[in-house]
């Protein structure tokens, strides 16, 4: 049985459309990615279904329950964990889990927090604050409080932004872990195809509300794949390839999109003449030129992540 | 049941006794009223307290008096308590569990009502040090601890009311604005009703500042307490804190 099925979801705010009659499914075990640029509606769609915001239209089934109809039961049976990491920093990380199972009414709370920190290798800092908690420490905190309740289904918003490479690395591996030894199925959401493409086993590429493709990143890369070879004139010219695939021009620069790039690559550069050329890369077949074959436009670019934004929002959280 | 309540509730006390910077602001505040404010009648002649404060102590006429209005400072703790959640995103961790919301709004109700009466000894034992005496003894301290639990209730909601659905940082202070010094002084907390224009003192009648405050010196200053003060303060929490739970069932936000 499926343990998301969402059905036609749909949020407005006011006139505008965040979240635009979208249909996916979840099996049970399964890491599902929902990747897709800033702005797409990736937090909305989370939101939805957790209860957080109301929905307009639609419905989606978590365990077979409705959140609809019946938002408590649901969410007795999932697992969250926020892209700016919540937690008390005032209380100690052992409060913090305290508080969520008395929220969560679950029973025999101890036994399995101590169980997870212990699994995190941070069970002899429980007693301490978690202002004082490191980044790292402070998501295995927040992800030992969203697995407490063995839930369903654990919701991870954008679980590795802002994070160095190296814990992000070690983020990826505690994903498959838990997916692995706690049998958690879990839905992320991601503006990284790298992240998508490494740790999920089924993705969907959304963009301005709308799913515009899923499947597994091999099927993915398959049907809507292929290589680009991006180009950069000398200022001024202006050269027909239509004849190597199609052609998107875009912010000065050409994106040909061909089946394999370095079968055509000569001709490209004989076409324009190699003192013509400002610049040349070749993009080889992965989930991004996937969305640029789907959209037109590109995860890097579109998603370009503001960090200052984000440290801002960071401080914020920790004081 | 009730243990989500009591979580969220643990949590507000938590934070509030963990701060070396609340327990700076618990205590200083009300002594400062007593001994500043408090002092700034003590060259009237005493015939002049006699006949409008009925003692000769000033500070013992304030001592219930800014006790009740401290009731009302509490307060906006409670709806700044409401925005931090907000701000800091821990609203969408509470709202995220089957918890219903007016268990989030009792809970900031009582956090702050808590902290109010964290102030009753600290104030009591700062009076009688500067010589005030008062009549304590078991009824006295629960009628007062009542009275002002009441109104601390009753304050709490309204505010917390305010930013049900707002995570704007200015709200509390514009609330307090709005309402602090106009209940403050139109209430007998700081000078009798005898002082008073005809207007003020129709104001102050419906004020329930006036009935803790009044109540309080007939408990703490001996003489006959007017029991039916009592159930006017009790009326009024049980009206803010219902009005205050439906809205929150409807009206509360997580951002
Ligand atoms: N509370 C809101 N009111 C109005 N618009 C919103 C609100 N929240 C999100 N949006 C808009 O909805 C769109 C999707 O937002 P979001 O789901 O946060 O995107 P993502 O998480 O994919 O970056 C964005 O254009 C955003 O500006
Ligand atoms: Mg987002």
């Amino acid at each position: 049985m499926s343990v998301v099925i969402a059905k036609n979801l749909t949020k407005k705010y006011n006139d505008f459309v965040a979240v635009d009659h979208i249909n996916f499914q979840i099996e049970k075990g399964e890491i599902f990615g929902l990747l897709g640029p800033n702005g797409a509606g990736k937090t909305t769609t989370i939101k939805m279904l957790t209860g957080l915001t109301s929905i307009t239209e639609g419905d989606a089934l978590i365990g077979g329950i409705s959140i609809k109809e019946r938002p408590n039961e649901v969410k007795k049976r999932i697992g969250w964990i926020s892209s700016e990491v919540i937690v008390d920093d005032d209380l100690t990380a052992w409060e913090n889990i305290e508080i969520q199972a008395k929220l969560l009414k679950v029973k025999d709370w101890k036994e399995r927090a101590d169980a997870i920190l212990e699994y995190f290798g941070i069970k002899e800092f429980k007693n301490r604050k978690a202002g004082k908690f490191s980044t790292g420490m402070r998501k295995k905190l927040e992800i030992t409080m969203a697995l407490l309740n063995s839930p369903e289904i654990v919701f991870m918003d954008e679980p590795t932004i802002g994070l160095d490479v190296n814990t992000r690395a070690s983020l990826w591996n505690l994903i498959r872990q838990i997916n692995k030894d706690y049998s958690a199925t879990i839905l992320l959401t991601t503006h990284y195809m790298e992240e998508a493409d490494m740790l999920c086993k089924k993705i969907g590429i959304i963009n301005k509300g709308k799913i515009v493709a899923l499947g597994s990143p091999e099927e993915l890369k398959e049907k809507y794949g292929g290589d680009v070879i991006e180009i950069e004139l000398k200022d001024g010219l202006n050269v027909e390839l239509n004849k190597f695939g199609q052609v998107i021009r875009k912010d000065g620069k050409i994106s040909v999109k061909t089946g394999n790039a370095e079968e055509v690559l000569l001709g490209v550069i004989n076409t324009i003449g190699s003192n013509n050329i400002k610049s040349l890369r070749i993009k080889k077949s992965s989930l991004d030129t996937v969305f640029l074959n789907l959209t037109g436009g590109s995860l890097e670019e579109e998603g370009e992540f503001d960090l200052r934004k984000f440290n801002m929002m960071m401080r914020r959280a920790r004081r | 049941m009730l243990e989500g309540l009591s979580a969220l509730y643990m949590r507000e006390i938590k934070r509030i006794y963990r701060s070396i910077y609340m327990w700076i602001m618990l205590v200083s505040q009300p002594v400062m009223w007593i001994i500043f404010f408090g002092s700034s009648f003590s060259h009237v002649p005493s015939e002049f307290l006699q006949e409008f404060f009925h003692t000769n102590n000033y500070i013992a006429f304030i001592l219930p008096g800014e006790l009740s209005v401290s009731m009302l400072f509490v307060g906006m703790f409670s709806s700044m308590s409401i925005i931090q959640d907000k701000r800091f995103g821990y609203m969408k961790r509470i709202f995220i569990t089957p918890v219903p919301k007016y268990y989030v709004f009792l809970s900031k109700v009582l956090g702050g009502v808590t902290r109010g009466l964290i102030q009753v000894p600290i104030m009591l034992a700062v009076a009688i040090a500067l010589g005030v005496s008062l009549n304590l003894n078991l009824v006295s301290i629960v009628v007062l601890v009542l009275a002002l639990a009441f109104l601390g209730i009753g304050f709490s909601s309204l505010y917390s009311v305010f930013t049900l659905w707002t995570s704007d940082w200015q709200a509390p202070g514009v609330i307090a604005n709005l309402i602090n010094l106009p209940l403050m002084f139109s209430s007998t907390a700081l000078f009798p009703k005898a002082f008073f224009p005809e207007w003020l003192q129709d104001i102050s009648n419906v004020n329930p500042i006036t009935y803790s405050a009044e109540l309080g010196r007939e408990v703490l200053l001996s003489t006959d307490p007017n029991w039916s003060y009592l159930g006017i303060l009790a009326l009024f929490a049980l009206i803010m804190v219902i009005i205050g739970a439906l809205l929150s069932r409807k009206y509360m936000t997580a951002e």
